[in-house]
């Protein structure tokens, strides 16, 4: 189905043959849009139509893994399992848990800057990334940063073409920083909280200098969940969970569960996205969240005849999902609460709308931001024939 | 177009009419502090140096710059070892230690609002009494500013966890070449379109001018162990890094010093450090009190394991400091054991560290220089400091070349010229060898993207002069660089 869209779609085995399809699109004016694992395909305002797909399925070896400098170079098409499971064999780790690993690919996640729970306290690819090598609209293949996890030297292209959409250039390789893989992890749950109560709890562990991996909570219809992930060597994660679950108690006189199975709350935010036929993802300054929740997320979830709802409270970001009940209704709801977020110095943007009727009813991205005319600027740079996934992203970039 | 007296003074007089005369300096006595930034071999006088008030006088001083076609150099603290804020021929230096106002703490969401000529360190003393510090620490961070920091994309020793200015700094108000007033990225969440904060952060200030920054701010781990140990050799020092590495380790900081370095360390602060070791390292960890504990211990037992001939422990915060301190002043010190240093800033590999050091020994050794390591070996980001007398003929030159030298060793082990100093005039010959003419026209395509008629710092960070033309082409020489009166780059 997604092939359909493309006039011709190519399969490049080797980064040469990507570059050739690439200085072949550039004759002969083509457009260009690229596809991995697919996960993302949604994102942003795809063109109707393009004239070649280029698929990075093929371009999945590992192309350097030192791991006594804890990199690794990988081109665009290995997934994150891949990747991760060859990691492991050293007990390392790219500290990046996005959603469906098995299916979504280096490339892409970097394109749609995708990240999981782990994101509280690794950052996401743009703060692991450290070395790309781009094929450019032309066909021209250029390097930027390198394979040590710092350096200065030259512009920072890795980070730049971090969450681009595929609108600046067809990401080849990319070398990462990595971490090791945590001898113990385990997450606790404190349940029946308000979102007012989750960022209290927010607020504590940061003042009580407890240091979770990762910080998430869902809602299950009537209240919130807030999930905390403890990492590291054995005595300080169960000291660490001791501290959070005192703390809990503290505040509520409810304690706080550790939960058995390890994977529960990251399947919760997994399941999130790839959940319903719209999805969307609120950004707003992490103390501003409770004040959404009764003009924003309520009227918002009412919109909703299912939905699923994740977010991250340390870090101000909520994902919501489901099926529209009126998509009409829901058009609507959704630029009502577009403004109200805008308005709190946040944005509101639609990951995917598969919805038949609200589909290009909404803008994916809302108001460009004021630095948008230096954007189109970086635009007209890299892709002066407007070939690269044309009007895909912010503003029509 | 050449500038003439009239018209120049002219300009001199519209600068001083934004700024206030006693803020537009082009007394040519006055002018030379502004000759040179830390990279004190290289001097050029400016045209003028004005010191802005607000971002608004900061526009305006651009806009004359432009209708005059005269080149803008961002200048913080000048304490860049880059030659980042050398002032181009001809050119208006835009000093921001003016603008060195906190304007907002938000401890709720973590975050401070700042103007550029801030200092490193005093963030961190304005949210210390709540636990609260700013990570990226630059052993500068006593008096360099945080837009240098920002241009610099400036490192530190406990860069290896906690990251760069990079990771750090989330939005900025930057005035650009055509003079306008633009804010790039967001102050919390994710900003909506291209990552234009990259492009910014460790652009050296060829793209745009910081007025204003949002950084984040951590609180303080609960607990931070220190220790410090000696080896026979750097060898020995550089597979105790490798072994903490690998244990799954990941320290707050890893600081290797040679036995030169400690020697120039012990006699300028009086550490009582001994002097009869080839090596030492000085490491921090930390975190929450038992996952600190716990790495501690584990990283002195590698220490000991790799053949660590002493392990010293500090016995209180002042120690500690103390230790660090001595750290922090290993540049300044080797005044003691030599006239003049030529430092390098070269990245490699981790697991490279002892092969690289014994080469650059060897190297030095051939050419007769004595050479100083001090650096952060946790990411491999060496410091070669190459010891030469400048009251010799010809040594200056020949301590560059040898420095030289040191880059392609790093380069030639996979690592990049520099980890944290910046390009700047220093390196900029050297990134040709670094990277391809395809790598350099992608980074001159964001650059144009910004300022196409590069008036922004010119001669740095480009190995050889590029246009902003729709495609490559023939070079063609600026009006002002016919004239010499402008660098290149």
């Amino acid at each position: 189905m997604i092939e359909a869209f493309a006039a011709d779609t190519v399969v490049p085995k080797t980064l040469d043959e990507a570059s050739a399809t690439m200085r072949e699109g550039a004759r002969s004016g083509t457009t260009v849009a690229f596809l991995g694992g697919g996960t993302e395909f949604g994102y942003g305002r795809l063109p109707d139509r393009v004239g070649t797909l280029l698929k990075t399925e093929k371009l999945d070896r590992v192309v350097d893994y030192a791991p006594a400098d804890m990199t690794i170079t990988v081109e665009a098409g290995v997934t994150l399992a891949a990747m991760q499971r060859t990691l492991a064999v050293n007990k390392q780790r790219l500290a990046l848990d996005a959603p469906q690993p098995e299916r979504a690919t280096l490339g892409g996640l970097l394109a749609a800057n995708t990240y999981g729970p782990l994101r509280t306290r690794y950052g996401t690819l743009r703060d692991l990334i450290v070395g790309i090598e781009m094929i450019r609209a032309d066909g021209s293949r250029a390097r930027g940063g390198g394979k040590v996890v710092k350096n200065v030297a030259g512009f920072d292209l890795p980070k730049l073409l971090v969450g681009s959409l595929g609108t600046l250039a067809c990401i080849a390789t990319a070398t990462f920083r990595l971490h090791p893989l945590p001898e113990e992890r385990r997450w606790f749950a404190v349940s029946g909280r308000t979102l007012e109560e989750v960022r209290i709890v927010c607020r504590a562990i940061v003042d009580r200098q407890i240091e979770p991996a990762a910080l998430i909570a869902g809602y299950d219809g009537d209240s919130y969940t807030l999930y905390a992930l403890f990492e590291g060597f054995g005595a300080g994660v169960a000291a660490q969970g001791m501290k959070f679950a005192a703390l809990a108690a503290e505040l509520f006189v409810t304690e706080a569960r550790a939960l058995e199975e390890a994977g529960e709350a990251a399947a919760r935010d997994a399941q999130t996205r790839a959940f319903g036929s719209v999805r969307l993802r609120i950004s707003t300054p992490p103390a501003f969240l409770p004040l959404l929740e009764r003009g924003v997320l309520v009227p918002l979830r009412a919109a909703f005849e299912d939905f699923r709802l994740v977010l991250y409270p340390s870090l101000g970001i909520v994902f919501l999902s489901g099926f529209p009940r009126d998509p009409s209704a829901f058009v609507l709801e959704v630029e009502r609460a577009r403004t109200r977020v805008e308005s709190g110095g946040g944005h509101l943007v639609l990951l995917e709308c598969a919805d038949p009727v609200a589909h290009g009813r909404i803008d994916p991205f809302g108001t460009p931001p004021d630095s948008f005319p230096i954007m189109q600027r970086l635009k007209e740079r890299f892709d002066p024939d407007r070939r690269l996934n044309p009007g895909r992203f912010v503003g029509g970039l | 177009m050449v500038l003439n007296v009239a018209e120049t003074v002219g300009a001199e007089r519209e600068l001083a009419a934004i700024v206030g005369p006693a803020n537009c300096i082009v007394d040519p006595s006055e002018l030379r502090t502004y000759e040179c930034d830390g990279l004190t071999g290289t001097r050029v006088r400016p045209l003028a140096v004005v010191l802005p008030a607000s971002t608004e006088e900061v526009a305006e001083v651009v806009k004359v710059a432009r209708r005059h076609d005269l080149p803008i150099v961002p200048r913080g603290a000048g304490t860049g070892l880059s030659g980042g804020a050398l002032p181009a021929v001809g050119s208006i230096v835009v000093g921001l230690a003016r603008m060195n106002r906190i304007l907002e703490v938000d401890f709720e969401n973590q975050r401070v609002r700042l103007q550029p000529g801030v200092i490193n360190l005093d963030v961190t003393a304005a949210i210390a009494a709540r636990g609260y510090y700013y990570a990226p620490d630059p052993s500068s961070q006593s008096v360099c500013s945080i837009g240098g920091n920002i241009a610099e994309n400036s490192g530190g020793a406990h860069c290896l966890k906690y990251g760069f200015t990079t990771n750090h700094v989330t939005a900025a108000t930057i005035v650009t070449a055509e003079g306008e007033i633009v804010r790039l990225g967001s102050p919390f969440a994710d900003a909506l379109g291209y990552d234009l904060m990259a492009a910014l952060v460790g652009s050296e200030g060829l793209i745009g001018i910081v007025t204003e920054a949002w950084v984040r701010i951590l609180r303080a781990p609960e607990t931070t162990r220190t220790f410090f140990a000696t080896f026979p050799t750097t060898t020995e020092a550089a597979s105790c890094v490798s072994g903490i590495v690998s244990a799954g380790i990941v320290p707050a900081a890893i600081e290797m010093m040679d036995r030169l370095a400690i020697e120039a360390i012990v006699k300028s602060t009086g550490v009582d450090w001994p002097l009869d070791v080839g090596a030492a390292l000085l490491v921090d960890v930390d975190g929450p009190t038992v996952e600190a504990e716990h790495t501690l211990e584990r990283s002195v037992e590698i220490a000991r394991a790799s053949g660590s001939l002493e392990v010293r422990m500090p016995r209180d915060e002042r120690e500690r400091m103390l230790m660090w301190k001595g750290r922090k002043s290993a540049f300044a010190a080797m005044g003691r054991i030599s006239p003049n240093y030529y430092v390098q800033d070269g990245v490699i590999p981790r697991s490279e560290i002892g092969t690289v050091l014994r080469e650059i020994a060897e190297l030095c050794a051939r050419e007769g220089f004595r050479v100083a390591n001090v650096f952060h070996a946790g990411d491999g980001n060496l410091h070669p400091l190459v010891l030469y007398d400048a009251r010799v003929p010809g040594q200056t030159e020949h301590a560059e070349e040898v420095a030289a030298e040191i880059l392609r060793i790093c380069l030639r082990h996979g690592g990049s010229i520099t980890g944290e100093h910046g390009v700047g005039a220093d390196k900029a010959q050297y990134m040709g060898e670094a990277f391809g003419e395809n790598d350099l026209d992608a980074m001159n395509a964001v650059r144009c993207a910004f300022d196409s008629r590069r008036l922004f710092n010119p001669g740095k960070v480009f190995p050889t002069p590029r246009i902003c033309g729709d495609r490559p082409g023939a070079y063609v020489p600026h009006a002002t660089e016919l004239s010499e009166r402008a660098g290149r780059g």
